[in-house]
Protein backbone atom coordinates (compact mmCIF):
# COMPACT_ATOMS: atom_id res chain seq x y z
CA UNK A 1 0.00 0.00 0.00
CA UNK A 2 1.29 3.45 -0.86
CA UNK A 3 0.13 6.72 0.62
CA UNK A 4 0.72 10.30 -0.38
CA UNK A 5 -0.39 13.56 1.22
CA UNK A 6 -1.51 16.07 -1.40
CA UNK A 7 -3.06 19.52 -1.29
CA UNK A 8 -0.52 21.57 0.69
CA UNK A 9 -1.03 23.43 3.94
CA UNK A 10 -4.48 24.78 3.13
CA UNK A 11 -6.42 21.82 1.78
CA UNK A 12 -4.70 18.56 2.69
CA UNK A 13 -5.81 15.38 0.96
CA UNK A 14 -4.72 11.77 1.51
CA UNK A 15 -4.30 9.48 -1.48
CA UNK A 16 -3.98 5.74 -0.82
CA UNK A 17 -3.03 3.26 -3.53
CA UNK A 18 -3.64 -0.37 -2.61
CA UNK A 19 -1.06 -2.79 -3.98
CA UNK A 20 -2.68 -6.11 -3.10
CA UNK A 21 -6.18 -7.43 -2.45
CA UNK A 22 -7.06 -7.59 1.23
CA UNK A 23 -5.13 -4.47 2.22
CA UNK A 24 -7.09 -2.24 4.61
CA UNK A 25 -7.32 1.36 5.76
CA UNK A 26 -9.40 2.54 8.70
CA UNK A 27 -10.78 6.08 8.57
CA UNK A 28 -12.96 8.43 10.58
CA UNK A 29 -16.51 8.28 9.31
CA UNK A 30 -17.11 11.15 6.91
CA UNK A 31 -13.52 11.25 5.65
CA UNK A 32 -14.24 9.55 2.30
CA UNK A 33 -13.79 11.82 -0.71
CA UNK A 34 -13.63 9.27 -3.55
CA UNK A 35 -12.51 5.75 -4.32
CA UNK A 36 -12.22 3.21 -7.09
CA UNK A 37 -15.06 0.71 -7.31
CA UNK A 38 -13.22 -2.44 -6.22
CA UNK A 39 -13.04 -1.33 -2.59
CA UNK A 40 -15.36 -2.62 0.10
CA UNK A 41 -16.52 -0.41 2.97
CA UNK A 42 -17.49 -1.87 6.30
CA UNK A 43 -18.62 0.21 9.23
CA UNK A 44 -17.79 -0.80 12.75
CA UNK A 45 -17.57 0.51 16.26
CA UNK A 46 -13.88 -0.06 16.58
CA UNK A 47 -12.64 -1.28 19.92
CA UNK A 48 -16.12 -2.62 20.67
CA UNK A 49 -19.21 -0.52 21.23
CA UNK A 50 -18.18 0.45 24.75
CA UNK A 51 -14.71 1.57 23.72
CA UNK A 52 -16.17 3.50 20.82
CA UNK A 53 -18.78 5.17 23.02
CA UNK A 54 -16.07 6.21 25.45
CA UNK A 55 -14.07 7.69 22.61
CA UNK A 56 -17.14 9.52 21.33
CA UNK A 57 -17.89 10.97 24.76
CA UNK A 58 -14.36 11.83 25.74
CA UNK A 59 -12.51 12.30 22.51
CA UNK A 60 -15.19 13.85 20.35
CA UNK A 61 -14.51 11.54 17.42
CA UNK A 62 -17.36 9.61 15.91
CA UNK A 63 -18.37 6.22 17.27
CA UNK A 64 -18.16 4.57 13.91
CA UNK A 65 -15.18 4.15 11.73
CA UNK A 66 -15.05 2.87 8.21
CA UNK A 67 -12.72 0.14 7.05
CA UNK A 68 -11.82 0.22 3.37
CA UNK A 69 -10.65 -3.13 2.03
CA UNK A 70 -9.20 -3.47 -1.46
CA UNK A 71 -10.56 -6.31 -3.57
CA UNK A 72 -7.98 -5.80 -6.29
CA UNK A 73 -4.51 -4.32 -6.70
CA UNK A 74 -4.11 -0.74 -7.90
CA UNK A 75 -7.30 0.54 -6.30
CA UNK A 76 -7.18 4.16 -5.11
CA UNK A 77 -8.84 5.87 -2.18
CA UNK A 78 -8.94 9.56 -1.30
CA UNK A 79 -9.66 10.79 2.23
CA UNK A 80 -10.00 14.36 3.53
CA UNK A 81 -10.41 16.00 6.95
CA UNK A 82 -13.57 18.03 7.62
CA UNK A 83 -12.13 21.54 7.92
CA UNK A 84 -9.82 23.52 5.69
CA UNK A 85 -6.24 22.90 6.64
CA UNK A 86 -3.19 20.73 6.50
CA UNK A 87 -2.98 16.94 6.74
CA UNK A 88 0.05 15.09 8.07
CA UNK A 89 1.19 11.50 8.39
CA UNK A 90 3.12 10.15 11.37
CA UNK A 91 4.78 6.74 11.17
CA UNK A 92 5.03 5.05 14.53
CA UNK A 93 7.42 2.24 15.44
CA UNK A 94 6.27 -0.65 17.62
CA UNK A 95 5.44 0.74 21.07
CA UNK A 96 5.87 4.37 19.97
CA UNK A 97 3.12 6.61 21.32
CA UNK A 98 1.54 9.71 19.76
CA UNK A 99 -1.20 11.92 21.24
CA UNK A 100 -3.93 13.53 19.15
CA UNK A 101 -6.39 16.24 20.12
CA UNK A 102 -10.02 15.16 19.80
CA UNK A 103 -11.24 15.61 16.27
CA UNK A 104 -7.81 15.65 14.61
CA UNK A 105 -7.83 11.95 13.73
CA UNK A 106 -8.42 11.20 10.05
CA UNK A 107 -7.20 7.68 9.25
CA UNK A 108 -4.76 4.94 10.12
CA UNK A 109 -2.75 2.19 8.47
CA UNK A 110 -1.52 -0.90 10.21
CA UNK A 111 -3.47 -3.75 11.74
CA UNK A 112 -1.64 -3.48 15.05
CA UNK A 113 -2.09 0.25 15.61
CA UNK A 114 -3.88 0.89 18.92
CA UNK A 115 -6.23 3.79 19.57
CA UNK A 116 -7.37 4.76 23.08
CA UNK A 117 -8.93 7.78 24.70
CA UNK A 118 -6.93 9.30 27.47
CA UNK A 119 -8.15 11.60 30.18
CA UNK A 120 -6.46 14.92 29.59
CA UNK A 121 -6.96 16.53 32.97
CA UNK A 122 -9.78 18.28 34.73
CA UNK A 123 -8.89 21.77 33.54
CA UNK A 124 -9.08 20.70 29.96
CA UNK A 125 -12.52 19.31 30.65
CA UNK A 126 -13.90 22.56 32.04
CA UNK A 127 -12.66 24.70 29.20
CA UNK A 128 -14.69 22.98 26.55
CA UNK A 129 -11.66 23.23 24.34
CA UNK A 130 -10.27 20.51 26.47
CA UNK A 131 -7.35 18.28 26.22
CA UNK A 132 -9.10 15.06 25.54
CA UNK A 133 -6.54 13.02 23.85
CA UNK A 134 -6.48 10.04 21.62
CA UNK A 135 -3.50 7.91 22.51
CA UNK A 136 -2.17 6.17 19.41
CA UNK A 137 0.37 3.39 19.76
CA UNK A 138 2.42 1.89 16.94
CA UNK A 139 3.37 0.10 14.85
CA UNK A 140 1.52 1.84 12.06
CA UNK A 141 0.79 5.17 10.43
CA UNK A 142 -1.73 7.72 11.63
CA UNK A 143 -3.04 10.65 9.57
CA UNK A 144 -4.28 13.78 11.27
CA UNK A 145 -5.59 17.17 10.25
CA UNK A 146 -5.97 20.65 11.70
CA UNK A 147 -7.65 23.98 11.04
CA UNK A 148 -5.07 25.94 9.06
CA UNK A 149 -1.47 24.87 8.75
CA UNK A 150 0.05 22.27 11.09
CA UNK A 151 3.01 24.00 12.68
CA UNK A 152 5.57 21.67 14.31
CA UNK A 153 7.52 22.95 17.31
CA UNK A 154 10.45 20.96 18.69
CA UNK A 155 10.43 21.11 22.48
CA UNK A 156 13.69 20.68 24.35
CA UNK A 157 14.73 21.11 27.96
CA UNK A 158 13.49 24.72 28.09
CA UNK A 159 9.88 23.61 27.61
CA UNK A 160 7.16 25.32 25.60
CA UNK A 161 3.70 26.83 26.13
CA UNK A 162 0.74 26.66 23.74
CA UNK A 163 -2.87 27.80 23.74
CA UNK A 164 -5.10 24.73 24.20
CA UNK A 165 -7.29 25.68 21.25
CA UNK A 166 -4.30 25.45 18.91
CA UNK A 167 -2.83 22.13 20.08
CA UNK A 168 -3.46 19.30 17.62
CA UNK A 169 -0.97 16.59 18.53
CA UNK A 170 2.27 15.83 20.32
CA UNK A 171 4.78 13.04 20.54
CA UNK A 172 5.54 10.94 23.59
CA UNK A 173 8.38 12.13 25.77
CA UNK A 174 6.47 15.26 26.74
CA UNK A 175 4.72 15.96 30.01
CA UNK A 176 2.02 18.58 29.94
CA UNK A 177 0.08 20.64 32.39
CA UNK A 178 -2.97 22.79 31.59
CA UNK A 179 -3.32 26.03 33.50
CA UNK A 180 -5.27 29.25 33.36
CA UNK A 181 -3.46 32.01 31.59
CA UNK A 182 -2.21 34.72 33.90
CA UNK A 183 -4.28 33.43 36.80
CA UNK A 184 -8.00 34.05 37.25
CA UNK A 185 -7.81 37.45 35.67
CA UNK A 186 -6.35 35.90 32.59
CA UNK A 187 -9.08 33.30 32.38
CA UNK A 188 -11.85 35.86 32.13
CA UNK A 189 -10.19 38.83 30.59
CA UNK A 190 -7.42 37.82 28.28
CA UNK A 191 -9.48 35.83 25.82
CA UNK A 192 -7.07 32.93 25.97
CA UNK A 193 -8.43 31.06 28.93
CA UNK A 194 -6.27 28.00 29.07
CA UNK A 195 -2.76 27.24 28.03
CA UNK A 196 -0.68 24.11 28.21
CA UNK A 197 2.91 23.88 29.42
CA UNK A 198 5.02 21.14 27.87
CA UNK A 199 8.17 19.71 29.45
CA UNK A 200 10.53 17.09 28.12
CA UNK A 201 11.73 16.29 24.63
CA UNK A 202 9.43 15.92 21.67
CA UNK A 203 7.39 17.71 19.02
CA UNK A 204 4.13 19.59 19.42
CA UNK A 205 1.91 20.20 16.37
CA UNK A 206 -0.12 23.42 16.45
CA UNK A 207 -2.96 24.38 14.13
CA UNK A 208 -2.62 27.99 12.99
CA UNK A 209 -6.35 28.68 13.46
CA UNK A 210 -8.65 27.84 16.37
CA UNK A 211 -12.10 26.55 15.29
CA UNK A 212 -13.61 27.84 18.55
CA UNK A 213 -12.70 31.40 17.61
CA UNK A 214 -14.48 31.01 14.27
CA UNK A 215 -17.54 29.70 16.10
CA UNK A 216 -17.37 32.67 18.50
CA UNK A 217 -17.16 35.03 15.55
CA UNK A 218 -20.17 33.50 13.81
CA UNK A 219 -22.39 33.20 16.88
CA UNK A 220 -23.72 36.81 16.86
CA UNK A 221 -24.73 36.40 13.20
CA UNK A 222 -27.13 33.54 14.00
CA UNK A 223 -30.82 34.36 13.76
CA UNK A 224 -32.38 35.12 17.14
CA UNK A 225 -35.15 32.82 18.33
CA UNK A 226 -38.38 34.70 19.01
CA UNK A 227 -39.48 34.44 22.65
CA UNK A 228 -42.92 32.87 21.99
CA UNK A 229 -41.69 29.89 19.98
CA UNK B 1 12.49 42.20 17.51
CA UNK B 2 12.04 40.09 14.39
CA UNK B 3 8.75 39.11 12.76
CA UNK B 4 8.57 35.81 10.90
CA UNK B 5 5.46 35.14 8.81
CA UNK B 6 4.61 31.58 7.71
CA UNK B 7 1.73 29.80 5.99
CA UNK B 8 0.68 32.86 4.04
CA UNK B 9 -1.75 33.90 2.81
CA UNK B 10 -4.63 31.66 3.92
CA UNK B 11 -3.62 30.63 7.43
CA UNK B 12 -0.77 32.96 8.29
CA UNK B 13 1.12 32.54 11.55
CA UNK B 14 3.37 35.29 12.92
CA UNK B 15 6.27 34.34 15.15
CA UNK B 16 7.76 37.34 16.91
CA UNK B 17 11.31 36.81 18.15
CA UNK B 18 12.13 38.93 21.19
CA UNK B 19 15.60 39.80 22.44
CA UNK B 20 16.08 39.78 26.24
CA UNK B 21 14.06 42.62 27.77
CA UNK B 22 12.05 43.36 24.61
CA UNK B 23 8.29 43.78 25.00
CA UNK B 24 5.44 43.05 22.60
CA UNK B 25 1.80 43.96 23.14
CA UNK B 26 -0.71 41.70 21.40
CA UNK B 27 -4.48 41.42 21.12
CA UNK B 28 -5.82 39.08 23.79
CA UNK B 29 -7.19 36.33 21.58
CA UNK B 30 -4.22 36.11 19.23
CA UNK B 31 -1.88 33.91 21.29
CA UNK B 32 -0.94 30.57 19.71
CA UNK B 33 2.20 29.62 21.61
CA UNK B 34 5.30 30.99 23.32
CA UNK B 35 8.60 30.09 24.89
CA UNK B 36 8.61 29.53 28.64
CA UNK B 37 10.77 32.52 29.51
CA UNK B 38 8.19 35.13 28.57
CA UNK B 39 6.60 37.19 31.29
CA UNK B 40 2.96 37.87 30.47
CA UNK B 41 0.74 40.62 31.77
CA UNK B 42 -2.94 41.06 30.92
CA UNK B 43 -4.26 44.60 30.95
CA UNK B 44 -6.90 46.90 29.63
CA UNK B 45 -5.57 48.48 26.53
CA UNK B 46 -5.49 52.19 26.32
CA UNK B 47 -3.25 55.17 26.33
CA UNK B 48 -2.18 56.43 29.71
CA UNK B 49 -5.21 57.57 31.69
CA UNK B 50 -7.89 56.20 29.39
CA UNK B 51 -8.22 53.07 31.55
CA UNK B 52 -11.23 50.82 31.52
CA UNK B 53 -13.54 53.27 29.80
CA UNK B 54 -11.18 53.71 26.89
CA UNK B 55 -10.81 49.96 26.54
CA UNK B 56 -14.54 49.32 26.66
CA UNK B 57 -15.15 52.03 24.09
CA UNK B 58 -12.66 50.39 21.81
CA UNK B 59 -14.04 46.95 22.46
CA UNK B 60 -17.63 47.81 21.73
CA UNK B 61 -17.04 50.19 18.92
CA UNK B 62 -13.92 48.78 17.34
CA UNK B 63 -15.06 45.18 17.32
CA UNK B 64 -11.83 44.07 18.92
CA UNK B 65 -11.03 42.66 22.31
CA UNK B 66 -10.77 44.91 25.33
CA UNK B 67 -7.58 43.44 26.53
CA UNK B 68 -3.96 43.28 25.68
CA UNK B 69 -1.32 40.81 26.67
CA UNK B 70 2.16 42.15 27.16
CA UNK B 71 4.96 39.66 26.53
CA UNK B 72 8.45 40.40 27.80
CA UNK B 73 11.45 38.12 27.21
CA UNK B 74 13.23 37.51 30.50
CA UNK B 75 16.85 36.41 30.85
CA UNK B 76 17.29 35.30 27.27
CA UNK B 77 15.64 35.66 23.88
CA UNK B 78 12.28 34.05 23.24
CA UNK B 79 9.36 34.08 20.86
CA UNK B 80 5.59 34.35 20.80
CA UNK B 81 3.43 33.03 17.95
CA UNK B 82 0.25 34.89 17.04
CA UNK B 83 -2.66 34.27 14.69
CA UNK B 84 -5.92 36.06 13.93
CA UNK B 85 -9.37 34.59 14.54
CA UNK B 86 -10.32 34.15 10.92
CA UNK B 87 -8.54 32.74 7.91
CA UNK B 88 -6.26 35.13 6.13
CA UNK B 89 -2.95 36.84 5.79
CA UNK B 90 -0.86 39.01 8.07
CA UNK B 91 1.52 41.82 7.22
CA UNK B 92 4.05 43.96 9.10
CA UNK B 93 3.95 47.72 8.57
CA UNK B 94 7.10 49.58 9.70
CA UNK B 95 6.16 52.88 11.31
CA UNK B 96 8.68 55.71 11.09
CA UNK B 97 7.93 59.05 12.77
CA UNK B 98 6.14 61.24 12.00
CA UNK B 99 4.03 58.77 10.00
CA UNK B 100 0.74 57.62 11.49
CA UNK B 101 -1.18 54.50 10.60
CA UNK B 102 -4.98 54.28 10.91
CA UNK B 103 -6.01 50.69 11.53
CA UNK B 104 -9.52 49.30 11.23
CA UNK B 105 -10.43 47.99 14.73
CA UNK B 106 -10.24 44.23 14.20
CA UNK B 107 -7.21 44.36 11.87
CA UNK B 108 -4.69 45.16 14.58
CA UNK B 109 -2.72 42.26 16.10
CA UNK B 110 0.44 43.42 17.84
CA UNK B 111 3.17 46.04 18.20
CA UNK B 112 6.12 46.76 20.49
CA UNK B 113 5.70 49.36 23.23
CA UNK B 114 7.56 51.90 21.09
CA UNK B 115 4.32 52.19 19.08
CA UNK B 116 1.46 54.10 20.71
CA UNK B 117 -2.22 53.39 20.00
CA UNK B 118 -5.15 55.73 20.16
CA UNK B 119 -8.82 55.51 19.17
CA UNK B 120 -10.43 57.63 16.49
CA UNK B 121 -14.13 58.36 16.72
CA UNK B 122 -15.91 58.09 13.40
CA UNK B 123 -19.22 59.73 14.25
CA UNK B 124 -22.80 58.60 13.82
CA UNK B 125 -22.60 57.65 10.20
CA UNK B 126 -20.43 54.64 10.89
CA UNK B 127 -23.04 53.40 13.34
CA UNK B 128 -25.81 53.63 10.77
CA UNK B 129 -23.77 51.67 8.28
CA UNK B 130 -23.55 48.72 10.62
CA UNK B 131 -19.87 48.40 9.91
CA UNK B 132 -17.44 48.62 12.76
CA UNK B 133 -15.67 51.67 11.50
CA UNK B 134 -13.45 52.38 14.39
CA UNK B 135 -9.86 53.17 13.78
CA UNK B 136 -6.87 52.71 15.96
CA UNK B 137 -4.33 55.42 15.33
CA UNK B 138 -0.81 54.02 15.63
CA UNK B 139 2.18 56.32 15.88
CA UNK B 140 5.76 56.16 17.04
CA UNK B 141 8.54 53.97 15.72
CA UNK B 142 8.49 50.25 15.09
CA UNK B 143 6.68 47.39 13.40
CA UNK B 144 2.88 46.98 13.55
CA UNK B 145 1.44 43.53 12.88
CA UNK B 146 -1.87 43.59 10.98
CA UNK B 147 -4.22 40.81 9.96
CA UNK B 148 -6.65 40.53 7.09
CA UNK B 149 -9.64 38.39 6.29
CA UNK B 150 -8.48 36.83 3.04
CA UNK B 151 -5.40 38.15 1.29
CA UNK B 152 -3.93 41.62 1.86
CA UNK B 153 -3.71 43.95 -1.11
CA UNK B 154 -1.54 47.06 -0.64
CA UNK B 155 -2.58 50.07 -2.72
CA UNK B 156 -0.40 53.13 -3.29
CA UNK B 157 -2.67 56.14 -3.35
CA UNK B 158 -2.04 59.45 -5.01
CA UNK B 159 -5.45 60.93 -5.65
CA UNK B 160 -8.86 59.65 -4.69
CA UNK B 161 -10.44 56.25 -4.17
CA UNK B 162 -13.80 54.86 -3.09
CA UNK B 163 -13.69 51.67 -1.07
CA UNK B 164 -16.03 49.44 0.85
CA UNK B 165 -15.71 49.98 4.59
CA UNK B 166 -15.66 46.23 5.33
CA UNK B 167 -12.61 45.65 3.17
CA UNK B 168 -10.40 48.26 4.78
CA UNK B 169 -7.42 47.11 6.86
CA UNK B 170 -5.29 50.25 7.36
CA UNK B 171 -3.99 53.42 5.75
CA UNK B 172 -1.18 55.85 6.39
CA UNK B 173 -1.71 59.32 7.84
CA UNK B 174 -1.26 61.30 4.65
CA UNK B 175 -4.64 60.03 3.55
CA UNK B 176 -7.86 61.87 4.39
CA UNK B 177 -11.14 60.04 4.60
CA UNK B 178 -14.86 60.51 4.91
CA UNK B 179 -17.75 58.12 5.18
CA UNK B 180 -20.25 58.72 2.43
CA UNK B 181 -23.21 56.99 0.85
CA UNK B 182 -22.49 54.67 -2.04
CA UNK B 183 -24.99 56.11 -4.50
CA UNK B 184 -26.29 59.60 -5.04
CA UNK B 185 -29.58 59.02 -3.28
CA UNK B 186 -30.20 57.46 0.13
CA UNK B 187 -32.59 54.86 -1.25
CA UNK B 188 -30.17 53.76 -3.97
CA UNK B 189 -27.41 53.53 -1.39
CA UNK B 190 -29.52 51.29 0.75
CA UNK B 191 -30.71 49.07 -2.09
CA UNK B 192 -27.27 48.67 -3.65
CA UNK B 193 -26.18 46.64 -0.65
CA UNK B 194 -23.15 48.86 -0.35
CA UNK B 195 -24.68 51.24 2.18
CA UNK B 196 -21.81 53.42 3.16
CA UNK B 197 -18.47 53.60 1.50
CA UNK B 198 -15.25 55.27 2.39
CA UNK B 199 -13.94 58.05 0.22
CA UNK B 200 -10.21 58.48 0.68
CA UNK B 201 -7.88 61.00 -0.86
CA UNK B 202 -4.31 62.19 -0.55
CA UNK B 203 -0.97 60.44 -0.77
CA UNK B 204 0.01 57.31 1.06
CA UNK B 205 -0.47 53.59 1.38
CA UNK B 206 -3.66 51.62 1.90
CA UNK B 207 -4.08 48.00 2.88
CA UNK B 208 -7.31 46.27 1.89
CA UNK B 209 -8.52 42.73 2.61
CA UNK B 210 -10.00 40.60 -0.15
CA UNK B 211 -12.97 39.45 1.96
CA UNK B 212 -15.40 41.34 4.21
CA UNK B 213 -15.87 39.67 7.65
CA UNK B 214 -19.35 41.15 8.15
CA UNK B 215 -20.57 39.80 4.83
CA UNK B 216 -19.04 36.42 5.65
CA UNK B 217 -20.78 36.38 9.03
CA UNK B 218 -24.10 37.34 7.51
CA UNK B 219 -23.91 34.76 4.73
CA UNK B 220 -23.13 31.91 7.15
CA UNK B 221 -25.06 33.13 10.16
CA UNK B 222 -28.45 32.95 8.50
CA UNK B 223 -27.83 29.26 7.77
CA UNK B 224 -27.15 28.44 11.42
CA UNK B 225 -29.82 27.44 13.92
CA UNK B 226 -31.39 30.30 15.85
CA UNK B 227 -29.84 31.29 19.16
CA UNK B 228 -31.54 32.47 22.32
CA UNK B 229 -31.90 36.23 22.48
Amino acid sequence: MKHEVLGGADYGLLQITFEAPGERVVAESGALLAMDSEIEISTSARGGLLGAAKRKLLGGESIFQNTFTAKAAGQRLWLAPPVEGELKAIELQAGEVFYLQSGAYVAQLGEQLKLNTQWGGVKGFFSGVGLFLLKVEGPGTVFFGGYGALHPVVVDREGYTADTGHIVAFTSGLNYQVRTFGGMKGLFLSGEGLICDFQGHGTVYLQTRDPHLLADFLHPFRPVQSSNS
Amino acid sequence: MKFELQYRPSHALATVHLAPGETLRAEASSLVSMTRNLQVQTSFRGRAGSGILGSLKRGFLGGESFFTNTFTAVGQGGHVSLAPKLCGDMVVHELTPPEELFIQGSSYVAAPDSVALDTEWQGMKSFLSGESLFFLRAYGAGPVLLNAFGAIQPIDLDGELILDTGHLVAFTGGIQYEITKASRGWIDSFLSGEGFVLRVWGRGKLYVQTRNPQEYGRSLGKRLPARQA
